[in-house]
């Protein structure tokens, strides 16, 4: 490629498109993951995003229809309910919590599998193109798709900068909110849902598989910089803004280079960047004044 | 339908029950799914340099990244201030894009399909053969087999250190087990469980073969080498079984092995013995109806006693089915709403009658309550009360043989 090729390449109409949702998706996931990686439940995103693929796959099968709506609707209800059977085998078993997600995690994402496998080796038409869903798939992201996760993307923004005081309590100390009468119980499961909104949103950029990584790495990288919770959601916010756009741009100039995994590489390198960093920082300090 | 793919994914699901035991019973569930990730970049430089899918480079390219793999997910929790569960949610993911980047990357050069990775190809793998004894046998089966003996040898070797650091880690490390080598030693099988299994399941399946069969097994067994046994019967069975349904409905073979896994975790869910919901759910009802059943024979003995009057007859659907089922029985008989004690139920109703009676004069001696708060906890008492208990009761409470409302106590019956 020239020079010439490669600005072409990066401004052309589709890379717009792309980039604007990705970066979208890339700041809310990051701003709501920090709330996960605080209250020490980061997997639980994984466990929901695992758990889509058999949403997607029943609401194709259902429907017959391929538009993003209708597979993210199907990959919502999904991961819904993964989280209620997660929270019910916590509740009623003796299974501990890290199997439980395993569990989870492992059987949804078989099953859906396969449904995929099923409806692909029965030739039903454009069921291949659910594969994307696997490991994410831009390029075939319309303008269309774009709104809609930046749509959702904003909803989830608000709802937390809404919340963000209950939302910090309870990710502090939620015995404390409990005595003093905050629902704690609910406020949980609504950050678990919004949890859930992002990683289905953020599903045509990342795959089942990966985007895990867009609520985990920014806010652990955020998390490098600051002690303060609105600081850090901040933080967040700009690593997977920056990163989402990195991750669009090499893949728009890398040939056979996709979108999700580049995303999550440039996070990475962020959060490489980040403690770094700290340790730099934390190291100049005089001797005798101790980390914060 | 082949039988070679079903043999081998019985046998790469055993090697998995085996080693999911252990990290189960450790609580390293988290660990397996971060190795079954963190393998393929391992993989793929393995296979980049020359190495076969399953061969012995792949293998040890595979070890070596799950090694870096929990390396790097300790370093990052302890360096970053992270809790453990972000710090493998960081390393993981990464891994597994840097595998998914060169896999792309060097797509003419690594033989490696992308659905082979994420979940396996069954049919696939068990083409890929050689020949033993001049019988040809899959590839992955031979691997499978290799990792079993490995793994089973490994656990032999390190029993005793292992079972003491699953129950109480710090006291195996204080008395000198050495807890890190028995755990360094169980993450490298993990490794060598999941590249045996890869082929056949895939980074991302690899996790429901490790945990379910030894999540499934710990609801129905309580020691631990019973539980590995069933999780073994369990991963053996399901492979069978999704197998089949997988070549009946013509999908994946290693989505469905992890669908018959589920399921099989929510029938030992549902009716683990003593445990399982079903169980104690029934276990409730029972003590709800034999507690009916017992405030109707009371009742009818109270009002034998009362010559016919009886204020808190116990109503509504229950007693009435209670007193039916008591009638049918031959304990009471004549109306539902009032009935009269047999000579059958006669002694029941008054061991109920008598134990009643006992706590409340127990009660009364005892705590400082009203005389007229003894009767409700006594109402409950007198379901549990045993005749040993009623018998030391008696001889605290001494010959007293009315209770604190003045009623006669009945005597205990033969």
């Amino acid at each position: 490629m020239t020079a010439q090729d490669r600005l072409e390449s990066l401004l052309s109409h589709n890379t717009l498109v792309v980039a604007g949702g990705v970066a979208a998706v890339g700041v809310a996931a990051a701003v709501v993951g920090c709330f996960g990686v605080l209250r020490r439940r980061a997997l639980v995103g994984d466990a929901a995003a695992h758990a889509t693929l058999p949403g997607i796959a029943a609401a194709f099968a259902l429907t017959g229809r391929r538009e993003l709506w209708v597979l993210l609707a199907g990959a919502a209800v999904s991961a819904i309910a993964s989280l209620g059977a997660l929270s019910l085998i916590r509740r009623h078993t003796r299974t501990r919590d890290d199997a439980a997600t395993a569990i989870v995690l492992g059987v949804s994402y078989g099953a859906g599998i396969a449904a995929i496998s099923g409806l692909v080796a029965r030739g039903v038409a454009g069921s291949a193109g659910l594969e994307a869903f696997l490991l994410g798939s831009t390029a075939a992201l319309t303008l269309h798709d774009s709104l809609l996760v930046a749509a959702i993307s904003a909803v989830v923004v608000a709802v937390v900068l809404a919340g963000l005081k209950e939302a910090t309590l309870v990710a502090f100390d939620p015995a404390f909110a409990a005595v003093a009468g905050w629902p704690v119980g609910w406020i949980d499961a609504v950050l678990v849902a919004l949890t859930a909104s992002m990683v289905v949103a953020a599903l045509p950029t990342a795959g089942a598989v990966l985007v895990t990584a867009m609520v985990v790495i920014p806010p652990a990288a955020a998390r490098q910089w600051t002690d303060r919770v609105p600081t850090m959601l901040g933080i967040a916010g700009f690593v997977g803004l920056v990163s989402s756009l990195a991750g669009v741009a090499a893949s728009a100039l890398v040939p056979r280079l996709a979108t999700g995994p580049a995303v999550v590489l440039a996070s990475a390198a962020v959060f490489l960047a980040s403690l770094g960093a700290r340790f730099l920082r934390t190291s100049w300090r005089p001797p005798g004044v101790s980390e914060s | 339908m082949m039988i070679w793919p079903m043999v081998v994914a019985a046998v790469v699901s055993a090697v998995c029950a085996v080693v999911g035991t252990m990290l189960v019973v450790r609580r390293m569930s988290l660990l397996g799914d971060a190795i079954g990730h963190g393998v393929l970049p391992g993989i793929v430089v393995a296979v980049l340099a020359g190495g076969r899918p399953g061969g012995m480079l792949s293998t040890l390219g595979a070890v070596a990244a799950a090694v870096l793999t929990v390396w790097a997910a300790d370093a990052v929790r302890r360096r970053a201030r992270l809790s453990e569960d972000a710090a493998a949610g960081v390393v993981f993911t990464t891994f597994f894009a840097v595998g998914v980047v060169l896999i792309s990357l060097y797509a003419s050069r690594v033989d490696l399909d992308p659905g082979c990775v994420l979940h396996g190809i069954l049919e696939l793998a068990a083409a890929d053969t050689v020949s033993i004894l001049g019988v040809m046998v899959p590839r992955p089966l031979v691997n499978g087999l290799v990792a079993l003996a490995v793994v089973v040898a490994f656990l032999a070797a390190t029993w005793p250190a292992q079972v003491f650091a699953a129950f109480d880690t710090d006291a195996a490390r204080v008395v000198g087990v050495p807890v890190g080598i028995a755990t360094t030693g169980l993450l490298a099988m993990t490794a060598v469980a999941t590249v045996a299994s890869f082929e056949a399941v895939g980074a991302v399946l690899v996790v429901a073969m490790l945990v379910v069969p030894a999540a499934t097994a710990e609801l129905l067994f309580r020691s631990l080498g019973r539980v590995m046994a069933a999780a073994v019967a369990i991963a053996v069975t399901s492979a069978v079984a999704g197998y089949l349904a997988a070549w009946r409905w013509n999908t994946s073979g290693a989505g469905m092995i992890a669908v018959v896994l589920g399921l099989g975790y929510l029938a030992a869910v549902l009716v683990a013995p003593g445990e399982g919901i079903i169980p104690r759910l029934a276990g409730k009802a029972w003590l709800v109806w034999r507690v009916a059943c017992e405030d109707v024979l009371a009742a009818a003995w109270r009002r034998e006693e009362a010559g016919g009057v009886v204020p808190t007859a116990p109503g509504g659907l229950l007693a009435s089915l209670a007193g039916s089922w008591l009638r049918l029985r031959g304990k009471v008989e004549g109306p539902i709403a009032r009935p009269a004690l047999t000579d059958a139920g006669r002694g029941e109703a008054e061991t109920i009658v008598r134990s009643h009676r006992l706590w409340e004069a127990w009660l009364g001696r005892n705590v400082e309550l009203p005389v007229d708060h003894l009767h409700p906890p006594a109402e409950w008492v007198e379901h549990y009360l045993g005749a040993d208990v009623r018998k030391r009761i008696e001889e605290e409470v001494g010959a007293a043989s009315s209770d604190p409302h003045g009623r006669e106590i009945p005597t205990e019956r033969g």
